[in-house]
């Protein structure tokens, strides 16, 4: 493991304890807030049919939209998106949820690699192939990001 | 696969005699250890895979009507076991990469069995408690409504 050095050893347990705390955060937010979870406890199975949202969730985008808005996943994201002080806290809170998810998954993924990729040439292109990969996915997650609400 | 093989010894390990070989692949002694190092790795090559496919999904951000046809996808039977699989992944990953950090930084490592043993019993609560919307959603939809008992939800 040529490449790895100390920094990125030391980097990957400080990325890997940013993780979990911003996982809990991301969690609360996206599945257990009655008023912001986009995914609810519900099974959906014909196709094109919308999931029922609770009752806080309804309230929220009603208040937001007017009385008859229709209340679908996308609304009950942009409800809290249309809030300017919300939207800037989200949307810095997932670019760096972003950036740490990606440069712990993509530095972890090269030590496995590493470990059973033997030959040098083979190993130069897997790191080379899985970065352009993250950083492909960092542009288009910085965009999805930047963009949403918009 | 990566094991070193008499055939084709390692380099730099030659003087270390495996523990055991038999054929063509070293066989390991697995022990607890050993085990929550290959679950480790598992679950992380797993994690890497489900990201991008998130990150993929989630510029339907840009457009209302690719995003809620997304989300609806995700309600169905399958995506809500997929969910549940996920989060005994994170789970899993989290609180053995802090069982690593803690020996790692904090020098943990005389008490690494209690520990191993002590987050292995938190990892099981977060697995029940978030993932009972999952198991809920999934046994209202096989067993009927009103058939799960709701609990904090």
């Amino acid at each position: 493991m040529a490449q790895t050095n100390a920094l990125n050893w030391f980097l990957h347990r400080i990325t890997g304890t940013f993780l979990i705390f911003m996982l809990i955060t991301h969690f609360w937010v996206q599945h257990y807030d009655h008023q912001a979870a986009s995914v609810t406890h519900e099974v959906v199975t014909e196709k094109g049919e919308m999931p029922d949202y609770p009752e806080e969730a309804k309230a929220g985008v009603r208040a937001r939209y007017g009385e008859d808005a229709e209340v679908t996943p996308y609304q009950v994201v942009m409800q809290r998106l249309d809030d300017p002080v919300y939207a800037v806290l989200w949307k810095g809170f997932n670019i760096l949820f972003l950036v740490v998810a990606l440069h712990h998954g993509f530095y972890g993924l090269n030590n496995v690699m590493t470990d059973y990729i033997r030959d040098p040439m083979g190993r130069l292109i897997a790191r080379a192939l899985s970065w352009t990969l993250a950083l492909g996915l960092l542009i288009i997650g910085m965009y999805s990001v930047i963009t949403a609400g918009w | 696969m990566a094991v070193d093989t008499q055939e084709r010894p390692s380099a730099s390990a030659s003087t270390d005699a495996p523990a055991q070989q038999e054929g063509r692949v070293q066989r390991y002694r697995i022990r607890t250890g050993m085990f929550a190092w290959m679950m480790h790795r598992l679950t992380g090559v797993g994690l890497v895979v489900y990201l991008v496919i998130h990150i993929w999904g989630l510029t339907a951000l840009t457009d209302p009507e690719t995003f809620n046809a997304l989300i609806a996808k995700y309600h169905s039977p399958l995506f809500k076991v997929g969910e549940f699989a996920l989060l005994v992944a994170v789970a899993y990953h989290a609180m053995n990469g802090l069982r690593i950090v803690l020996i790692d930084f904090l020098g943990w490592s005389p008490k690494q069995k209690k520990l191993f043993w002590t987050l292995g019993a938190v990892t099981a609560v977060i697995i029940l408690v978030g993932g009972w919307p999952s198991l809920y959603a999934l046994g209202e939809w096989l067993f009927g409504p009103g058939s799960m008992p709701t609990f904090f939800l």
